[in-house]
């Protein structure tokens, strides 16, 4: 399986749900999280092997497609280099949550991550996924620590956060194209 | 709004085709258009520490005008008023850095912290030796006791220089990172913004102020500050604002500050030379000696109208090398009396 059909499939996925996603940011953030994730997504599908992870974060730009770009370097890595993947992910998670100085509960990616790929080091794919995707949910009741969100009503207590969201949207793209 | 461009697509390629044919100190980097580096190095990257910085474009001529002799090696540029993204300051490191290792100054705002120190991460992925130095020196955007929090302002040119020069005598990249944090701890800043920019991107002010109010402490994006003053004689200002610097961080009587007096786009020269002379009377009246100042337009922020003050109390090693000669598009010559 290569980084290629990965990114493909990813590309695919983004544009059937960027509106989705624009939507849950406009809740509690900038309201372009999916036109950011489409944006970059679409420019690594035309990038050259070995670079589509890095034409991700210069197409996306700003802070989060910085992030997400740290992620599809891991999953890019894996896909075509054969590098591991738990390895990968947790090296991914450690420096996001050091660069946007977040945890677990604070209401963003992490929490749809670092689940994800605790789960990993001993289990497979599908059940990292359903870790992701519990994260995920567990963010709607939480309060933003970091970012616009946590300037908006009840730290934008009520909305599920938009980056969690994609987070699983990635790890879903993954199972769907090595399955 | 009036502005002279051709398109907000094409604007910033437009400059950097007018920077690198205008002057023969730079060239673009062969990795991407987008770093500007060094036309010739004396010394290669093996035996000298390569210094680079990545910051949005639209307040030039700080980086880019700072790339050469005794100044910085390359400037990885943005789109206008955004970092330029982590895989383009990657681009910029992995062409540039040798077996001396580089620092990446990181001017301290939240998309050039995340952005630049992905790279550096990145990079030493690949066996890059590359070490992140952040800046900061804007004593309104937090207190003394969390410094670490400011934003990066014009008295960062302190450090690009100082760090410059001594990169140039071959020291070793622990020295520069060490000798960078300590200017870093010896230097204070604090701006006054007159008149909003317009910004290239929207043709809309980026913020409106009163035509009788000036507003202390704005960062060089519009950042909120300290607070807003009444428009009066000028000196009356620059008393406040030398208050205000030497409150954060004393300097005792007999000691020396080199200052650096920073327009922001649509201030004159005889304006920033006023400021200049307020600010150092207003020094001399407590015995502090201001010396080696940089006067002139620098950061900029567009056609924005105000100016910063910045202070740094140097070592005898810091004074020198803030003095030393350079040869760079923009940087001035720094000179004291005896120099």
């Amino acid at each position: 399986m290569s980084a290629k059909a990965y990114f493909d499939a990813l590309q695919s996925r983004i544009s059937r749900e960027a509106d989705t996603l624009n939507a849950l940011d406009a809740a509690i953030g900038d309201g372009d999280h999916g036109s950011t994730m489409l944006r970059g997504s679409t420019r690594a599908i035309a990038a050259p092997h070995g670079n589509r992870a890095k034409a991700f974060m210069r197409a996306s730009g700003g802070a989060s497609g910085t992030l997400f770009g740290l992620i599809l370097l891991e999953i890019e890595a894996h896909l075509d280099a054969g590098e591991d993947l738990h390895a990968g992910l947790a090296k991914a998670c450690e420096r996001i949550c050091d660069l946007g100085e977040v945890g677990t509960g604070d209401k963003s990616m992490v929490d749809a991550l670092a689940p994800a790929v605790a789960t990993l080091e001993n289990g497979g794919l599908d059940a990292a996924i359903a870790a992701a995707q519990a994260g995920r949910d567990k963010t709607t009741d939480m309060a933003a620590r970091r970012g616009r969100a946590q300037y908006v009503e009840n730290g934008g207590r009520g909305h599920t956060d938009p980056g969690a969201t994609s987070v699983v949207m990635l790890l879903e793209t993954l199972a769907e194209v090595t399955s | 709004m009036k502005k002279l461009m051709n398109s907000a697509e094409t604007m910033v390629e437009d400059m950097l085709g007018g920077f690198v044919s205008a002057f023969p100190q730079v060239k673009h980097g062969t990795s991407d258009p987008r770093v500007i580096k060094r036309a010739q190095n004396a010394k290669n990257a093996d035996e000298k520490v390569t210094l680079l910085i990545g910051n949005g474009s639209g307040h030039e001529p700080i980086a880019m005008g700072f790339v050469g002799q005794g100044v910085l090696d390359a400037n990885v540029v943005g789109d206008v008023f955004a970092a330029p993204s982590a895989d383009l300051i990657l681009d910029g490191l992995a062409e540039m850095t040798g077996k001396a290792g580089s620092i990446l100054l990181i001017s301290q705002h939240s998309g050039d912290m995340i952005n630049g120190r992905a790279a550096t991460m990145m990079a030493r992925d690949l066996g890059i030796k590359t070490v992140p130095l952040p800046m900061y020196d804007d004593i309104s955007a937090a207190p003394p006791n969390r410094k670490q929090q400011r934003r990066g302002a014009p008295g960062t040119m302190f450090i690009y220089k100082i760090l410059g020069a001594a990169a140039e005598e071959g020291r070793t990249l622990d020295d520069l990172v060490a000798l960078g944090e300590a200017v870093r701890d010896r230097l204070v800043t604090l701006a006054a913004a007159v008149t909003p920019p317009i910004s290239p991107l929207t043709g809309q002010k980026m913020f409106s102020l009163p035509d009788d109010e000036i507003f202390l402490g704005m960062g060089v994006h519009g950042e909120p500050g300290v607070g807003r003053v009444r428009v009066g004689p000028v000196r009356d200002l620059v008393g406040q604002m030398v208050e205000k610097l030497l409150a954060d961080r004393p300097m005792s009587e007999g000691s020396r500050a080199c200052v650096i007096i920073n327009g922001m786009g649509g201030t004159t020269m005889m304006e920033l030379l006023t400021i200049w002379e307020d600010t150092r009377k207003v020094l001399e009246s407590k015995r502090i000696t201001a010396i080696a100042p940089m006067i002139g337009s620098f950061v900029t922020t567009q056609e924005m109208g105000g100016f910063s003050i910045s202070f740094l109390e140097p070592t005898d090693e810091m004074l020198a090398l803030w003095c030393a000669p350079s040869d760079t598009p923009s940087f001035p010559d720094i000179r004291m009396e005896g120099s």
